[in-house]
């Protein structure tokens, strides 16, 4: 992932009104990242599921798909929706919103699926768009607040305070890696 | 690698040129000359031995020589000339072959291995080959040696053992039970040693003996101090004065050394095979942790056959100890990543041959590349099937040429990979030489199928679970001659390794015609362990019951096996390759192990049937037949199950749409259509909607990203982009079985 990468990735980004203002954005901050080393404050790429956003490290993602029906794999988790062929290789793809028990869950022309490079798989998450690439600063990110929620809260890692326009919105930034790899995602085998 | 650095540092400032870049070469080829060379020693006929022979075996101690001259590795160089010294009198007929030579030739052989994996890296301790120098040195200068008679090839037990002059020190693997005169009695023995200006180095005596596996005990009857400068220490041992000696002299003169009878000896029975020592806890499973082809390793007095052992003949094995472990270690890496050379020229005994050594990477993209050229050519080939024939026709012929070239180049990149059984095989007849010794069997071995072709990448993970199998077959199923005999059976035993293809999988047995598994001792056992074992359980579920961890009806706990460690990792190893373990058995008479395994091929060709609106792809290797589902045809049995006649067989039925749950189709079709398919010797008829086509599919992995999914092997891509499942016929034929 380099900065030409989250630039590529904010141009894909569906077409929502911040489009135009995360391209320029996106093109400011990887000039920014750069410059400036990862951890904990970062680079995140922002989606939403039903009226949450969500925020995760951009440099798991591998790319953003449009949505198109997976093969359904039979006896599997109802947040499994099957494989898709990804150029030759076959990808599992999870709907977070089944996971995350949003209430709404639509396929539409809009419904993306971002692509995420975990721990050395290639794994689809379904989301119903995805916003745009944020960098934020160690001040922006608030320790997260100890819910029990159906994510688990120890894939949360704070939250995000960014200010748009008169907008304040709140952004729940998630560990996507260990929430992919995670036992009860089910996508790894046990031995 | 200190000693690498030092050494390769001289021979490199001489040369003057920078000679690591060259060190992977040497070792490929040394790995190749060392097989090679242990191949045809096991091979020799030591009466009638070819100059040919006798050559090729002095061609490859000659060529180990070069190279490691070359590249500074010093004491690879001096053992191997050492051996090429002894090689050259014998091919000059100045020396006769001896089975003692042989032994030490290959025990050389084995340190050799060890010295090179140092050199690579593989670290330990540096291999201590004063013995085996001193071995081959006094072999060269003639000694003793009479000829040895009789059997040449697998059979070491058999060969009568020649008597030997005090000063050869030759390491004897394979003494019969009738061989040494001196029977093995215990005796106890006072040492005195000294006088001696520093009481101390009676310390290093001690330590000796402690290192000398299986010599026997020793301690000091003193404290550690003496007043005329004489320790005293007693001992405990079945060897010989004459062999404790030839120990002791090592570290002080002879005359400082007295060994006096302490008390009469306890009667011992001779050889004691089978009598254990008490070994320390260490997993059997673990092929590489004790060494075979040592006698007196560590832990069992057990294989030792009668007739003691010299001290020097136990220094011996004691190096072989450490040798074979990293020997064993990197020849099994060593001749089974033979990197892509090719397979047929490997197999064949010793001659030149035109061969290309290319990285496993190249081979693995090649393979890829050509995957995806078959996709494309599917999409292609689906894509002009829509096309009017008459109008196009020489795109429709272009299209079935090129799906011809596809099929064949397909065909001959995967033959790529694929590498004779032989190479699995190759390694058994020295371990069953050694382990047989080990264990006073007489044990003949005999491969089939040789030429069995298999994908390198099973090769590599099928070894150990095998050699799990032989060792278990020679340890507990093979009987001693002598129990042999009262049985009826002649006295050599016979333990069959054999590989065949069936369909799509290859099918390796392990056969022995030994005392087989015990029914009525597996049953007890089972029970014993809390295991619900009635009596009324068929035979092949009582022989699975040896897959139960820590499951052993052995009485006797050897280092070889017996700990009940290895059975069920041979079974977890041999299903994570996909594969099955058999076992079948008749007491008296012997044991069967079949292990089948998918022959993993990329490229297949595949079946693609619908079930409701989905489309799944059977492996057309196992598709026996297909028909259309009169009603009324189907029958049930039990309440759940379901069978169909065929030609006045039954045969269970599978409903895919119930195995899969897939959603029924808004157009269920009229008939449904029965798919009969075979596996592991079983067959199923699958029920299916459709049958869509046949072709060739690209199987890709469905667990590089996700996780194993039950009834599927893997998954493709079809024509149109989309992914299909492809079933796992074996166990959907398991389904139907319980």
């Amino acid at each position: 992932m380099n900065s030409n990468d989250a630039k590529h990735i904010a141009q894909q980004a569906a077409s929502h009104e911040s489009a135009h203002a995360a391209i320029s954005q996106a093109a400011q901050s990887a000039g920014r990242a750069a410059r400036s080393s990862t951890p904990a404050h970062g680079e995140f790429l922002t989606f939403r599921l039903g009226e949450e956003e969500y925020g995760i490290d951009i440099l798991k993602v591998q790319e953003i798909r449009s949505y198109e029906q997976p093969t359904r794999i039979a006896n599997a988790p109802t947040f499994i929706k099957g494989v898709v062929n990804l150029r030759g290789v076959i990808v599992p793809i999870v709907d977070l919103r089944i996971k995350l028990n949003c209430t709404s869950v639509e396929y539409t022309d809009l419904t993306v699926v971002i692509v995420l490079n975990v721990k050395g798989r290639v794994v689809g998450t379904v989301v119903d768009s995805v916003s745009d690439v944020l960098q934020l600063s160690q001040d922006a990110i608030k320790p997260a607040p100890d819910l029990s929620s159906s994510v688990d809260s120890s894939f949360i890692t704070g939250i995000g305070c960014v200010k748009s326009g008169a907008e304040q919105r709140m952004l729940i930034l998630m560990d996507i890696e260990a929430l992919m790899s995670s036992e009860e995602m089910g996508l790894i085998n046990s031995i | 690698m200190s000693n690498m650095n030092t050494d390769n540092n001289t021979a490199s400032a001489a040369a003057g040129i920078d000679l690591t870049q060259f060190y992977q070469v040497f070792f490929e080829e040394a790995a190749e000359n060392l097989d090679s060379m242990e191949q045809q020693l096991l091979n020799i006929d030591i009466t009638s031995a070819s100059d040919e022979d006798l050559n090729s075996i002095f061609r490859c101690a000659h060529s180990v020589k070069g190279g490691a001259a070359t590249f500074g590795f010093t004491d690879v160089a001096e053992l191997t000339h050492q051996m090429e010294t002894l090689l050259d009198k014998l091919r000059r007929r100045e020396l006769q072959a001896t089975v003692a030579m042989v032994d030490v030739l290959l025990q050389a052989d084995d340190a050799l291995r060890a010295q090179l994996a140092r050199h690579q890296g593989a670290g330990g301790d540096p291999v201590d080959t004063t013995n085996l120098l001193a071995s081959i040195r006094a072999m060269q200068g003639g000694g003793v040696a009479k000829v040895a008679v009789a059997a040449t090839t697998v059979a070491p037990a058999t060969v009568a053992v020649e008597s030997r002059a005090p000063a050869e020190l030759i390491s004897d693997l394979g003494t019969s039970p009738n061989g040494d005169s001196k029977p093995a009695a215990l005796r106890v023995l006072e040492l005195r040693v000294g006088p001696l200006n520093d009481v101390k180095d009676a310390d290093n005596l001690v330590d000796l003996f402690g290192e000398i596996v299986d010599l026997g005990s020793i301690e000091p009857l003193d404290a550690g101090q003496a007043s005329d400068g004489i320790r005293r220490f007693k001992i405990v041992t079945t060897s010989c004065d004459s062999e404790l000696m030839d120990l002791f002299t090592f570290h002080v003169a002879r005359e400082q050394v007295k060994l006096l009878e302490m008390t009469a000896g306890f009667g011992f029975h001779d050889g004691a095979p089978g009598a254990p020592a008490p070994s320390e806890p260490e997993p059997t499973y673990g092929f590489f942790d004790d060494a075979p082809g040592a006698p007196g390793t560590a832990h069992a007095a057990a294989g030792k056959p009668a007739g003691s052992t010299h001290p020097a003949d136990a220094a011996t094995a004691a190096t072989a100890t450490t040798a074979s472990n990293p020997t064993l270690s990197a020849s099994a890496p060593a001749s089974a990543e033979a990197k892509g050379a090719a397979p047929a020229a490997k197999a064949a005994a010793p001659i030149e041959s035109a061969t290309l050594r290319v990285s496993i990477e190249k081979v693995d993209q090649l393979i890829h590349l050509v995957g995806e050229l078959v996709i494309t050519q599917a999409m292609l080939a689906q894509n002009s099937q829509k096309l009017d024939p008459a109008l196009y026709q020489q795109l429709a012929a272009g299209m079935a040429d090129l799906e011809r070239n596809t099929r064949d180049l397909q065909e001959s990149v995967m033959s790529i990979r694929m590498i004779p059984m032989s190479m699995v095989f190759s390694r058994f007849p020295r371990m069953l030489r050694d382990l047989a010794a080990k264990l006073s069997k007489q044990v003949n071995f005999v491969t089939v199928g040789d030429a069995t072709e298999l994908d390198k990448g099973l090769v590599e993970k099928i070894t150990d679970p095998l050699t799990h199998l032989v060792r278990n077959s020679c340890d507990h199923g093979i009987e001693t001659p002598a129990e042999r005999v009262a049985k009826g059976k002649s006295e050599t035993g016979t333990l069959t390794l054999s590989a065949s293809h069936q369909g799509g999988t290859i099918v390796i047995e392990v056969r022995d015609d030994g005392k087989g598994l015990s029914r009525d001792k597996l049953l007890s056992k089972a029970r014993e362990r809390g295991i619900d074992a009635p009596d009324s359980m068929s035979d092949t579920d009582v022989w699975s019951l040896i897959f139960a961890p820590g499951f052993s009806t052995a009485d006797v706990v050897t280092d070889v096996s017996g700990r009940g460690v290895g059975m069920d990792v041979v079974k977890k190893n041999i299903t994570a390759l996909g594969g099955t373990v058999e076992i079948d058995s008749a007491e008296g008479y012997g044991m069967s192990v079949k292990v089948r395994l998918p022959l993993t091929l990329a490229i297949m060709d595949g079946m693609s049937v619908a079930v409701g609106d989905e489309c799944y792809i059977l492996p057309l290797a196992s598709v026996v037949e297909s028909f259309q589902v009169q009603p009324g045809l189907i029958k049930t049995v039990g309440g759940t199950g379901r069978v169909v006649e065929v030609r006045s067989e039954f045969m269970p039925v599978i409903d895919l749409e119930e195995v899969f749950h897939v959603p029924k189709s808004d157009t269920p079709p009229a008939t449904r259509i029965m798919v009969v398919v075979e596996a592991d010797g079983g067959q199923v008829a699958l029920l299916v909607d459709e049958l869509l086509g046949q072709q060739q599919v690209v199987v890709k992995n469905l667990e590089a990203n996700y996780r194993r999914v039950p009834d599927v092997s893997g998954a493709t891509i079809m024509g149109d982009g989309r992914v299909a499942l492809i079933l796992d016929v074996s166990s959907l034929v398991r389904h139907s079985r319980h």
